[in-house]
């Protein structure tokens, strides 16, 4: 068996690893390597053919493939090594890794530290409970969108879409734009999941109905998807009888979540945070295991690339401190703690007398305030106020604060606030 | 016996005006109208029940209630256009485990052996949907042939599982009290088991069922009894009828798929062959292992002897990351059970797969339509009541689906040779345990017609037969050095195709180019497990439908995801590169 030493291993070659991959270059990390199951780098930007991506890091609207060849091209540069279409298959309790591929075999890499940047999966039918048969044509919007974009295939022809997350809404409008009959797009939630602009320019803009408050409760067909059956749900998401509704199709779509991919991270041993489903981090991003650091969707669901790409930077600046021995090897932590109309925030937690700099929080909120005031505070200090106009769950919050420690946790809280 | 029947029906079923006939077999059939489909169930159990009868042919029907017929014609005159296009010694309608088993059997013998499958694959029916469970014939009714091929099958399964290379896991089942005053029950189920000769069972005290499975410590259950089954086994049934299929096949037995049987032909009292889809096959004996249709089959031959009433099972497959709280199937009683249990059906528990899910289920709800596999809140709700684990719970769930078991009113098998028409062999009403029971009623059917065979000097040996197929690869079961070693020699084995379950290029290209070839992605998912885990082919199904395609040589719109009409995509949305413009588009400049 192949044996190699590394400085840093990134698993995963989306947004998150090779934003990751680049920053620990330029921190001057000698040895790096991306590891990625697919056969070419980008990740899932490789199918996301719209545009909108890039807004915040580059000033303007890029396709997804645009937005990570760049970050590839810039890889290509380095010598930063690149292993493709390589599975790990198992982290060790001492920090090396286990891949493989066709022509290396199985590999043991030996890491001074490990970036994971894993991503995230789909929901399936099955586990958003969807009665009835199991035909084809029931597919994961991310695999429709693989199909029709990369592929060059549609899966079907007039297609129900389940979920209105900005996924679910981006293929509203890359369907219709196939000639696939869109015949609506169901939320069982009472607001959407997806981005506002997303709402106009993939729904609106092509007359495709949004049916909030709404599921499919039963698929039909036997062999090929005939229909489904939709209904109204009451506020604890509970079918409301006698609102059940026919509807014939032949292709259903879903896109009812997103689930960090943290098999590896799990089965590693690493402590995992109910809310964001992603490891506890710090404020280096590192992991419960010392040297195991994670970025991107694998830590939590983002909704723009751009903070995934920062996440990434984020946690390449960690491990290459982490590898020059910068951190300390036992530090304590002071919790950060969601507070009022706080869904989940990310770092989870602060090492002790190691916030040097201003550290970067994502968050997301519980439910939608037209007018809310973030508040950071460690004990009776307040460290940070800012009026946020319109927050939703939907869309992530970011901010930098320079953290100054008394010894009490950090808490955030979404207060409601009147519009001035 | 008639007149007796129609003074216990009457008094249990006042409101039902109810025909009632019965044959020198005591095969009795039954007629008449009731308002809900649950009664025509009850009628028939009931009547089964009665002394003298040898079975129950219900006819009653539902007011209001189209009850779902398989219309049989166009499969008849395909057929019939077709003509005659094999002529065999023996032909298997249906690949189920039943079906596989005898194939395997008696592909022992020089025979010219044909199995028929409606579905595209091995074990589309009821065995894809079974729980796995080699059940050691502990709650089989004593003096059934499900009671004595349950426990002899049980034993043969070791056999089979060497000599055809698939998992079998004898892990035990245990049945634990934590209270004195439960101990009759155990008691019991100990006469029942001894009297139906099941092996090793025996009644422990607490201390030495915490040496059998240590885990009741673990979560804190104080065993003051335990009744001990070690000869309880796990498989993954689809994968035992693939291994068995596969082995006859290497023995000279031949399957078609998506061949739907219309007619059976017979002529002065002898079976002659089958009208199917794809032809008239002429055959000198037809085994009737046709499942959930085979009491229609059976009176195609002209013997209508029995009635299937579907029997529907829900399962739910719960994430591998939610371990198994126990080694062996382990059930605490407490008194209390959670799942309201209909006494007629076998409804399962809490189980394992042999790869380490949770597995719940299956429930057990009758249903009029014979295809009806949809699921149900009300099924998945009884199949996640019989968890016993606190750590698991719907949000573990990965999949969940139905099977429907073909039972019939005497909840018994029927295995005989047609006393009416000779030559047709019934293997009817094979619902659980009839997996645990395959190896035992393929020899049964072997000795069938073996005494058959006897006045013409028996049946004559294959001398090409090999008991043995050898186990597949199975990448994720391999340690480091011998998975890299393996890539080595083969480096299709070096691309994971499945990342859930580590299932690599080279499994899928083994199995498609085993001698039973899977030609859909759900065939290739219980060959190989590719999809079977927590993404459910999220990330795996298109590249299994690439690999489907490239080997099979299919355009990709045609790759089934289970059987004919289930293609996953339905047109290309790129224009078709002619001839003339090969190798790319013209580019029209200015």
């Amino acid at each position: 068996m192949k044996e190699l030493r590394v400085d840093i291993a990134v698993i995963g070659g989306g947004p998150a690893g090779l934003a990751a991959a680049l920053e620990a270059k330029r921190c001057g990390v000698e040895k790096i390597m991306i590891i990625e199951r697919d056969t070419e780098l980008g990740g899932i930007l490789q199918q996301c053919i719209h545009d909108g991506f890039g807004l915040h890091r580059f000033q303007k609207r890029m396709s997804g493939g645009q937005y990570a060849q760049s970050f590839i091209d810039e890889v290509e540069q380095t010598d930063i090594e690149v292993k493709l279409d390589t599975m790990v298959l198992e982290i060790t309790s001492e920090n090396a890794i286990y891949a493989c591929n066709k022509q290396d075999g199985m590999l043991k890499i030996v890491c001074g530290a490990i970036i994971l940047a894993m991503g995230c999966r789909e929901r399936t039918a099955s586990q958003v409970m969807i009665y009835g048969y199991r035909p084809a044509g029931v597919l994961t919007a991310g695999k429709v969108q693989q199909y029709i974009n990369m592929e060059g295939y549609l899966p079907g022809k007039n297609a129900v879409i389940l979920g209105s997350g900005d996924i679910g809404l981006i293929m509203a409008r890359r369907m219709t734009l196939e000639h696939i009959h869109v015949i609506g797009v169901y939320e069982v939630m009472s607001t959407p999941g997806g981005l506002t602009r997303n709402i106009v320019q993939c729904l609106n803009d092509y007359q495709i109905p949004l049916h909030l408050a709404t599921t499919v409760t039963c698929i039909h067909g036997k062999d090929r998807i005939e229909g489904v059956t939709v209904a109204k749900v009451d506020e604890k998401r509970n079918v409301i009888p006698g609102t059940e509704e026919y509807i014939p199709c032949d292709l259903l779509v879903l896109a009812v979540g997103l689930i960090p991919e943290n098999e590896l991270s799990v089965k590693a041993g690493i402590e995992i945070d109910p809310h964001t489903k992603g490891p506890v981090l710090d404020n280096y991003f590192m992991t419960s295991i010392p040297g195991i650091f994670a970025a991107g969707n694998v830590a939590a669901v983002f909704d723009l690339v751009d903070y995934v790409s920062q996440s990434g930077e984020i946690a390449a600046r960690g491990a290459a401190a982490y590898i020059k021995g910068e951190l300390t090897k036992e530090p304590s932590f002071e919790l950060v703690v969601p507070g009022e109309n706080v869904n989940f925030i990310v770092p989870q937690r602060l090492r002790k007398g190691e916030c040097k700099d201003e550290t970067v929080f994502f968050m997301r909120v519980k439910t939608p305030r037209k007018m809310a005031i973030m508040e950071f505070q460690c004990g009776d200090k307040t460290l940070l106020t800012r009026r946020c106009q319109y927050v939703a769950p939907p869309e992530m919050l970011s901010c930098k604060v320079a953290v100054t420690e008394d010894g009490s946790p950090l808490r955030i809280d979404m207060k409601e606030a009147e519009i001035r | 016996m008639i007149e007796n029947m129609k003074q216990v029906l009457k008094e249990t079923f006042p409101d039902i005006a109810l025909r009632l006939s019965a044959d020198s077999r005591g095969i009795v059939t039954i007629m008449g109208e009731c308002d809900t489909w649950q009664k025509v169930v009850d009628v028939g159990h009931l009547a089964a029940a009665q002394p003298g009868v040898k079975n129950i042919v219900n006819e009653l029907t539902v007011k209001g209630m189209a009850i779902p017929q398989k219309d049989y014609t166009p499969y008849c005159k395909k057929g019939e256009e077709l003509g005659v296009v094999e002529n065999v010694d023996i032909v298997i309608v249906g690949a189920g485990i039943s079906g596989c088993g005898i194939a395997r059997e008696l592909s022992k013998y020089k025979l010219n052996i044909l199995v028929v499958d409606m579905g595209d694959d091995v074990a589309t029916g009821a065995t894809k949907a079974n729980n796995g469970d080699i059940h050691p014939g502990h709650a089989a009714k004593p003096g059934t042939l499900k009671a004595k091929l349950n426990v002899l099958g049980n034993r043969m399964y070791t056999k089979w599982s060497q000599e055809l290379g698939f998992e079998l896991q004898r892990c035990g089942a245990m049945y634990v009290i934590t209270d004195n005053r439960y101990l009759y029950a155990l008691e019991k189920a100990l006469a029942l088991a001894k009297t139906n000769e099941v092996d090793g069972v025996e009644l422990v005290d607490g201390k030495r069922a915490l040496q059998l499975e240590p885990k009741l410590a673990e979560v804190g259950v104080q065993p003051v009894a335990a009744l001990w089954l070690p000869s309880m086994g796990l498989v993954e049934p689809y994968k035992v009828a693939v291994a068995l299929a596969e082995n006859a096949t290497q023995n000279g037995v031949r399957f078609w798929f998506n061949c739907v049987v219309g007619d059976v032909l017979a002529e002065n009292g002898e079976v002659r062959g089958i009208v199917t889809s794809k032809g008239i096959i002429r055959a000198s004996y037809v085994i009737n292992c046709a499942g959930i249709y085979a009491d229609e089959i059976s009176a195609m031959a002209g013997d209508k002897s029995y009635t299937i009433h579907p029997r529907k099972g829900t399962i739910a497959i719960l994430d591998k990351n939610t371990a198994p709280e126990f080694d062996s199937m382990t059930g605490v009683f407490s008194g209390v059970s959670n799942v309201k249990k209909n006494s007629e059906s076998k409804g399962g528990g809490m189980c394992r797969t042999p790869e380490w899910n949770i597995l719940l289920g299956p429930s057990a709800t009758e249903v009029p339509d014979k295809e009806d596999i949809a699921t149900t809140p009300e099924d998945l709700s009884y199949a996640m009541g019989t968890n016993q684990n606190p750590k698991a719970g719907y949000s573990n769930i990965i999949r969940f689906f139905a099977g429907s078991r073909p039972a019939d009113y005497m909840e018994d098998f029927v295995i005989e040779m047609s006393p009416v028409t000779h030559g047709f062999v019934n293997v009817g009403a094979i619902q659980s345990p009839g997996l645990a029971s395959a190896p035992a009623i393929a020899e049964m059917v072997e000795g069938i017609l073996k005494r058959d065979f006897e006045d013409r000097g028996g049946m004559p040996i294959n001398p090409a037969f090999s008991p043995i197929r050898h186990r597949e690869v199975e990448f994720r079961h391999l340690t480091r050095e011998q998975q890299d070693e393996l890539i080595r020699r083969d480096p299709r084995y070096g691309r994971i195709i499945c990342r859930c379950e580590t299932i690599t290029e080279g499994e899928i290209m083994d199995a498609i180019h085993s001698s039973v070839v899977p030609t859909s992605i759900d065939a290739i998912k219980r060959r190989t497990r590719a999809g079977m885990g927590r993404c459910q082919g999220g990330f795996c199904q298109s590249r299994v439908l690439e690999i489907l395609a490239r080997e099979l040589g299919l355009d990709w719109v045609d790759v089934n995801l289970k059987g004919e009409g289930t293609n996953v995509l339905v047109a290309s949305n790129r224009p078709k590169i002619t001839e003339e413009r090969e190798g790319g588009f013209e580019r029209t400049s200015g």
